[in-house]
């Protein structure tokens, strides 16, 4: 065969490869939509509460335990993560303890979310005695979301360009003060679109909740220490054990309802981050030094 | 600071001093978040091997790790079985799905003309989020019906397994072989070119070979999320005890078997033996970072 041909096989190749990726997701949101929006849609569903053993029970419970648990694990790791990433942008050097925090954080977000799942099982719902409860979730969360959210929490800071850095130095600032001044308020913008991916994650997440939050609740949880069914959850527990002669329809349409959240969840970060890079460090903080 | 002279001295001094000592402190908690992953991957450690431990007391290490032989009513938890599903679902999930994403990421890089490629990219992204309960959902009622009309089997079991995970490994391997290829400098691809090389040789001959370390990286990744994937597999793997050799068999992996147990597993050997399992797919994670890093490592000291 010569080369030309060669080159006109490979090109067809290619081009079906990258025709099945996009299909794949085509297929999937078209029939996970197709099945459930109309459920999904459905008032009755999104505001009622579950039913333990009849048909037409609702989800409205599980949508604010989901909520819940975003709210409660971006309080909790936010401020972690953006101390980790200043420091990690500002202040690490090259060296054997800088490496092995990296290969720790690479080590945390390769690791498979029931192992997160048994690990907060074990110490936040056991030996700290706090049972099922949306704080153990949150917590057991805020771990596992720890690398990813560092990662592009530390690139919206190294993103802030040096001349600011050292503007402010000259003019007798610290590092610390220029950090607070400077920095944080240039890259802010940044740490926001940053955070609004791990939430997508968050809101899919199944494995590490279901031994943490709990799987079935019948009224809208108040405490963070109240026991709470996440939805991903909830759909994993309905199929896994049916008790309601309708679960098809309440799993066809929590799938439904989940993967709209994930998509208005993409793309508010797209947005974000699209009107970020337009105006990037804009809003550069005035406060006096 | 010594230059200056009288009372003001001592108060610039203490002024500067004070400064000092808050930047000392700011820069220590700082510290301290960042150190947080180290803490939390031993904490991990310690609390799942602590777990694991009165198994491995009761039955023995060969016999949790290394035996076949599981059967908790018994009191037998060999877990050697799951290890193999384990790595039999991830070999095919990459046998499939490294060619495809590979391909498709160099479809993206030197095919797809610019606004294709962009619409590929987002739709890789947004595949990359949806959540596993959904793609295992979508794998139960679509994916095993259609597999046991057009097989004969049940339609559960290893296929039906891997099928899910080249889905879910799909974005991973795709995203960062795309950064690599990305990444490759653009001499290399007009040089190829000007040498008369057609776009396939360039890509065969050129770029592949030296993105090779990148490409491994991506796979290795992409391995890893096909290990620890857990909802989407076990809606759709059968959740049998026995081990499999068929691609069509209904098995279990590490993961898998986890949570079809836990929930009949009261505190005790039982559930301790599934932390065990818990402890050998950290310890093949961890494998998996210290190859990359081995691996990158060595492109390193190669460039």
């Amino acid at each position: 065969m010569n080369a030309k041909g060669a080159d006109r096989i490979a090109t067809w190749v290619f081009w079906t490869l990258g025709i099945i990726t996009v299909s794949i997701l085509a297929f999937i949101i078209l029939e996970v939509l197709g099945r459930g929006l109309l459920t999904a849609l459905n008032p009755r569903f999104l505001f009622g509460k579950p039913k333990a053993m009849t048909a037409g029970g609702g989800i409205f419970p599980m949508i604010v335990s989901t909520l819940y648990l975003v709210v409660l694990t971006i309080i909790i790791s936010l401020p972690i993560s953006v101390g980790a990433a200043i420091y990690m942008a500002e202040f690490a050097k090259k060296g054997r303890l800088n490496n092995f925090i990296r290969f720790c954080l690479d080590s945390l977000a390769t690791l498979p979310s029931i192992v997160f799942g048994l690990f907060g099982l074990a110490l936040f719902v056991t030996a700290f005695r706090w049972s099922y409860c949306l704080m153990a979730g949150a917590f057991t969360l805020a771990i596992l979301n720890l690398p990813i959210l560092l990662r592009s929490t530390e690139e919206a800071i190294k993103l802030v360009p040096d001349t600011y850095r050292e503007a402010s130095m000259s003019l007798g600032a610290s590092r610390w003060t220029t950090i607070r001044q400077i920095v944080i308020p240039s890259a802010l913008p940044g740490i926001i679109t940053a955070t609004i991916l791990p939430i997508g994650r968050i809101v899919g997440e199944s494995a590490a909740i279901i031994y943490t939050v709990g799987v079935f609740i019948r009224n809208v949880p108040v405490n963070p220490f109240d026991t709470a069914a996440p939805l991903a959850g909830y759909i994993w527990a309905t199929q896994a054990e049916p008790g309601v002669p309708d679960w098809k329809c309440i799993v066809n349409g929590g799938a439904a309802l989940l993967l709209i959240m994930v998509f208005v969840i993409y793309f508010l970060a797209r947005w974000a981050g699209n009107r970020y890079q337009k105006k990037k460090l804009y809003g550069v903080g005035s406060g006096k030094t | 600071m010594s230059a200056r002279s009288g009372g003001a001295a001592g108060a610039l001094g203490a002024k500067g001093a004070a400064f000092a000592d808050r930047e000392y402190w700011v820069r220590l908690v700082l510290f301290a978040c960042a150190s947080i992953s180290i803490l939390a991957i031993l904490v991990i450690f310690l609390f799942i091997f602590r777990e694991s431990l009165p198994a491995i007391r009761d039955v023995g290490i060969g016999n949790v790790f290394f035996s076949t032989n599981y059967n908790p009513q018994t009191g037998h938890y060999g877990m050697l079985g799951f290890i193999w599903g384990t790595l039999l679902t991830t070999f095919g999930a990459m046998v499939l799905g490294a060619p495809l994403g590979i391909g498709t990421a160099i479809f993206l890089d030197q095919i797809a003309p610019e606004r294709t490629a962009q619409v590929v990219r987002r739709g890789i992204e947004l595949l990359a989020g949806i959540p596993s309960v959904v793609i295992g959902w979508f794998g139960l009622i679509l994916l095993v019906p259609f597999l046991a009309r057009t097989t004969g089997t049940a339609g559960y079991g290893v296929f039906a397994a891997v099928l899910v995970l080249v889905v879910m490994a799909l974005p991973t391997i795709t995203t960062l072989s795309a950064e690599t290829m990305k990444s490759l400098p653009q001499e290399l691809k007009e040089a190829s070119a000007a040498m008369g090389a057609t776009r396939w040789q360039t890509i065969y001959k050129v770029l592949l070979p030296s993105a090779r370390d990148g490409l491994l990286i991506a796979v290795i990744l992409g391995m890893g999320r096909a290990i620890g994937e857990t909802m989407a597999v076990q809606m759709v793997i059968g959740n049998s005890r026995a081990i499999t050799f068929s691609l069509f068999g209904r098995t279990s992996t590490l993961t898998t078997r986890i949570v079809t147990d836990m929930a009949e597993a009261p505190p005790g050997d039982h559930r301790s033996a599934l932390f065990a399992m818990a402890l050998v797919l950290l310890l093949l994670a961890m494998l998996l970072i210290i190859i990359i890093r081995f691996v990158s490592r060595q492109r390193k000291l190669a460039a």
